[in-house]
């Protein structure tokens, strides 16, 4: 098997600049503001299907007709929209699954959020009116593509689409970590109740704090799902929250370049893995059990994060030690 | 009338089910003091060696109880990799380890069994009729198994000494070591028995429930966190007690509100639970 390596990496860059948008929601929540969120694939499902259903042309009208699919619902809107709309939808299902139980300590709200992920997702499986259950749909829409850009070049517009949109909202990110509202993050993730007696009104920045990174994980559903052109349910299993877990433990949680660069590592490595067929040794295996490589990959994936928690548990890039902190306890590993 | 009762019974095997494999987890929270994310695994772990065994020409019973025995030295052996080192930690690195641990042996199942869906070599048994109502065997069965196991549990940590041990350990780790109780034995004694309770809840979910495949503990995993918090964690009384609500509020849900979302009416308990009493009905350690 020869490689084509342009569209490759071109693949790998626009799933690791997603990756990095989802890491970022994640880092939102736990890197500053200690917050264990087990559930954030929801928040990125929410974004991918409110984006799908925003741009698709609506049902009955000639659109629709043409391109031969079932589904019920389809606006038709362009897909800035979409994208407005999949931040809204990861924001307001952050703000809900907040709301009830962000004032949770530790492990209950990593629990807690992992189980209403779950509940979504089971949601999500059976409205079929909603999002066409096991099936799915196919036929989300990719703007531009064959009319102003043609097909062979659209995955590297894309690819630049994607990279000016997850740039300008790691600005944004790092603008808002590095303001007062920052420090009363990283405030609350060291010590809430002295967060507290300074008089913050901790309860509500930590809801802000899961609102925005739940927003960050919809317009990386958004940008996913036009990426790929199709969605259904199956795609959003809580292997993709770890996943996401792994990118900024080894990134460096609490440090925005950081765990963007965790998530080129964990896409390049799980991308590679493709690779695997073609090791001598390995293709008896795998002639044998297609399922053999993908759970390879899983393995090592699960071997990463065991590893990265014991002996690395700062990441590749640490967070920046601040000194007006003072003598810092990290009390989130210690 | 008949549809109730018929439900019932079902409700109270299912309610067997969780009520062993919740347990289990609670019994090394215990002593642990962290909730295990590889806990389904193990419920995995033991319905596959029961299978393996059974392939290998076991009758099926004698290859349960292996397979079990083998359940509860894994548990130990993994216990002493993974999390011994961390211990000294905290929570939260113990518990995305736990992560990364079920991620591992889930997929080294699927690597070598693949995802097909099997089944246990029973024969198909007719249920017994009273009434209007039947009794599966396999139910019954279930239920006495439960019912068993958790007369065993109780017998163990109050009528011998290293149940005693354990629950020092689960009060007052520091005030059970200065006492002479030696903990570490205590730990691996515990992991051993939690994971071995975690094998025969496998192989009671794969009679029941679902289909032999390597995620069916990973799905089943947050059934038995609502059992256990439901009760109180840390409390076996409490995980039994709320395996009988989760197991009747599952299997009434399905019967009369919505028979596709199961698993959702665990979780909405579950999530109940964690808003309005954490700590459970009987109080959980922390």
């Amino acid at each position: 098997m020869t490689v084509e390596w342009i569209p490759f990496l071109t693949l790998l860059g626009t799933l690791a600049l997603i990756y990095s948008l989802l890491a970022l929601g994640l880092n939102l929540h736990y890197g500053y503001t200690g917050l264990l969120n087990f559930g954030h694939v929801a928040f990125f499902a929410a974004g991918a299907f409110a984006s799908a259903l925003a741009t698709l042309p609506p049902p009955g009208s000639a659109a629709y007709q043409e391109l031969g699919a079932r589904y019920q619902i389809g606006f038709g809107w362009p897909l800035p929209v979409g994208m407005a709309l999949a931040a809204v939808a990861g924001g307001a299902l952050a703000l809900l699954i907040g709301a009830t139980s962000v004032r949770l300590t530790s492990h209950y709200l990593a629990i807690a959020t992992f189980a209403m992920a779950e509940i979504f997702h089971s949601f999500l499986s059976n409205e079929e009116w909603l999002t066409q259950g096991v099936y799915g749909i196919s036929v989300v829409p990719q703007p531009l593509k064959g009319t102003v850009i043609p097909v062979s070049q659209y995955p590297y517009f894309y690819l630049l689409f994607t990279a000016i949109t997850v740039f300008a909202l790691l600005f944004l990110t790092q603008r808002l970590t590095e303001s007062p509202f920052g420090r009363v993050l990283r405030g609350v993730r060291e010590d809430e109740l002295a967060a507290r007696s300074l008089g913050k009104n901790t309860p509500r920045v930590k809801l802000q704090a899961f609102t925005l990174g739940g927003a960050l994980a919809g317009i990386a559903g958004s940008l996913w799902v036009h990426f790929i052109g199709a969605v259904h349910v199956g795609q959003f299993v809580p292997l993709i929250t770890f996943q996401v877990w792994l990118a900024v433990l080894m990134g460096g949680a609490g440090n925005n370049l950081g765990v963007v660069f965790g998530a080129f590592i964990l896409v390049a490595f799980r991308e590679s893995t493709r690779f695997l067929n073609n090791i001598p040794l390995l293709d008896r295996f795998t002639a044998a059990n297609p399922t053999f490589v993908p759970s390879l990959r899983f393995v090592i994936i699960g071997l990463l994060l065991v590893a990265i928690i014991r002996f690395f548990p700062d990441g590749v890039l640490p967070e920046r030690h601040r000194k007006a902190i003072g003598t810092r306890q990290d009390r989130r590993l210690s | 009338m008949t549809e109730f009762l018929q439900t019932s019974i079902f409700a109270l095997a299912t309610a067997g089910v969780i009520a062993v494999s919740a347990v289990g987890l609670t019994l090394s929270y215990g002593v642990t003091r962290f909730i295990n994310f590889a806990y389904g695994e193990f419920l995995t772990m033991g319905a596959f060696f029961t299978l393996i065994l059974a392939g290998a020409g076991l009758p099926l019973v004698p290859a349960a109880i292996v397979a079990v025995l083998l359940v509860g030295l894994a548990g130990v052996l993994i216990a002493r990799i993974f999390y011994d080192p961390l211990m000294s930690r905290g929570p939260f690195p113990l518990l995305i380890t736990s992560v990364g641990v079920a991620f591992i042996l889930q997929n080294l199942l699927r690597m070598f069994y693949g995802s097909d869906p099997k089944r246990f070599p029973v024969p198909l048994m007719r249920p017994w009729h009273i009434g209007n109502l039947f009794f599966p065997k396999a139910q019954v069965g279930i239920l006495l198994v439960s019912l068993g196991t958790m007369l065993a549990v109780h017998l163990l940590l109050r009528r011998t000494m290293v149940g005693k041990m354990m629950r020092a350990a689960s009060d007052n780790e520091m005030l059970a070591r200065v006492s002479g109780v030696d903990t570490r034995r205590i730990i691996n004694i515990t992991w051993f028995i939690s994971s071995l309770i975690a094998g025969l809840g496998g192989v009671l979910l794969a009679i029941t429930q679902v289909a032999i495949q390597p995620a069916m503990g990973w799905s089943f995993l947050l059934v038995i966190f609502a059992a256990t918090l439901l009760g109180g964690i840390g409390r076996p009384y409490g995980a039994m007690l709320g395996a009988i609500i989760i197991g009747v509020g599952m299997e009434f849900g399905t019967a009369y509100i919505a028979a596709n979302y199961t698993y959702a009416f665990a979780f909405a308990i579950l999530v109940v639970v964690l808003l309005f009493r954490p700590q459970g009905i009987m109080g959980g350690i922390t």
